[in-house]
């Protein structure tokens, strides 16, 4: 086989894997969602207001931590609740980014460091620590790890686009997280608070717009 | 002091656009449609109660229920043990000998609104129904539909 059909071949392999992966989850999470029989009945429609409620602020509070995969909370709620409960997981997804942000452009430099590892977060408070000595484009440099180079090039002069892509890399945990990337970018003052927000509301969208308008079924 | 502020301006810009996003994105669902025409409330279902038994139509759920009619109004008692929705108005039209009844329930403690419209042919009854949850969040509706039969009248207060 040629290195160009071996290449084909690796790309398809891990298509196959990926797709694999998500039936998986598709098929686990309907599972667990017969398991916890969350359906909206007259005789638990509290009891789904309780869960709604509790999920959003706890995804909320995770996905605004670092390295804390919190958006799969929302995924599962996305799963449980169906399509309609989209609107809620956007606005709690943006507000957990602009809390995030918040944090680490107001408090005291020292400060989430010492918070993360009073929660015995240790690597996240590791990564607030590197960051906090950071040039501005040593840390989006750190933002934008494992993007490819034109990708790097492009978000070193457009920050705000490199924020987004940070935000939309799949596994960007590795890096922080969408709470650790936020954090990162509120840090020092890189980004402005508007832009920011704006970049962020636009950033965190297709997955919860996309299930909403097109009724993609999770 | 001007960190507060920011803080502030943060914090409001998050809440307002969230709530105009959740406005804007919060698709209503609407009520059952019941079916036009000329209905009044003569009471004539008055001392009536069917168990009925039907299904979640999206979920197919399997639900039982008791419907009553007393004094010009309707119950379900479902409905009452489950969200203490009282008694509610009802009105009916008799066509070929079949009345037929609505009425809209509205649950006075959280945001539910129940939409019945039925069939009373002799002792049986067919009942379509909304229940339409609407909160700030999310609107929800489980759609009912059901088939029953008439039973011994119960208390009014004991069900209530």
């Amino acid at each position: 086989m040629t290195p160009v059909g071996a290449r084909a071949g690796v790309v398809v392999l891990r298509l196959a894997v990926l797709i694999a992966v998500l039936v998986l989850a598709t098929r686990g999470a309907h599972m667990i969602r017969e398991a916890l029989n969350l359906q909206s009945r007259p005789d638990s429609k509290q009891q789904v207001h309780r869960a709604i409620m509790f999920g959003a602020v706890a995804y909320v509070g995770l996905l605004a931590l670092p390295f804390v995969p919190g958006a799969e909370t929302g995924l599962a709620m996305l799963a449980t609740f169906g399509p309609g409960i989209a609107p809620l997981i956007y606005v709690a997804t943006v507000a957990s980014m602009t809390l995030a942000y918040t944090v680490g452009r107001f408090l005291p430099i020292g400060a989430p460091e010492r918070l993360l590892s009073l929660l015995r977060m240790r690597r996240a408070a590791g990564l607030v620590a590197r960051a906090a000595p950071l040039s501005r484009e040593e840390r989006l440099a750190v933002l934008l790890d494992g993007q490819p180079k034109r990708a790097l090039s492009l978000g070193l002069r457009y920050r705000y686009i490199a924020l987004a892509l940070a935000l939309n890399t799949p596994g960007n945990s590795i890096i922080g997280g969408g709470g650790g990337i936020m954090m990162m970018a509120g840090l020092r003052r890189i980004f402005s608070p508007v832009p920011t927000f704006l970049t962020v509301a636009v950033a965190v969208s297709p997955v919860p717009l996309a299930v909403m308008f097109f009724g993609l079924q999770i | 002091m001007t960190q507060i502020l920011q803080i502030a301006a943060i914090a409001l810009a998050t809440l307002g656009t969230g709530a105009a996003t959740m406005t804007v994105m919060n698709e209503d669902i609407p009520d059952l449609a019941v079916p036009e025409g000329e209905r009044s409330a003569d009471s004539i279902l008055d001392g009536l109660s069917f168990e009925i038994f039907g299904t979640d139509v999206g979920s197919g759920a399997v639900l039982e229920d008791q419907i009553i009619f007393g004094d010009g109004t309707f119950q379900s008692v479902d409905c009452q043990n489950y969200w203490d929705f009282g008694w509610s108005d009802y009105e009916t039209k008799v066509v070929d000998d079949v009345i037929h009844f609505s009425a809209r329930t509205i649950c006075p403690d959280a945001p539910h609104i129940v939409v019945w419209y039925g069939t009373v042919d002799g002792n049986t009854v067919a009942v379509d129904a909304t229940w339409t949850t609407r909160r700030w969040y999310w609107t929800n509706q489980i759609a009912i539909i059901a088939t029953g039969a008439s039973v011994p009248a119960v208390d009014a207060a004991a069900a209530g």
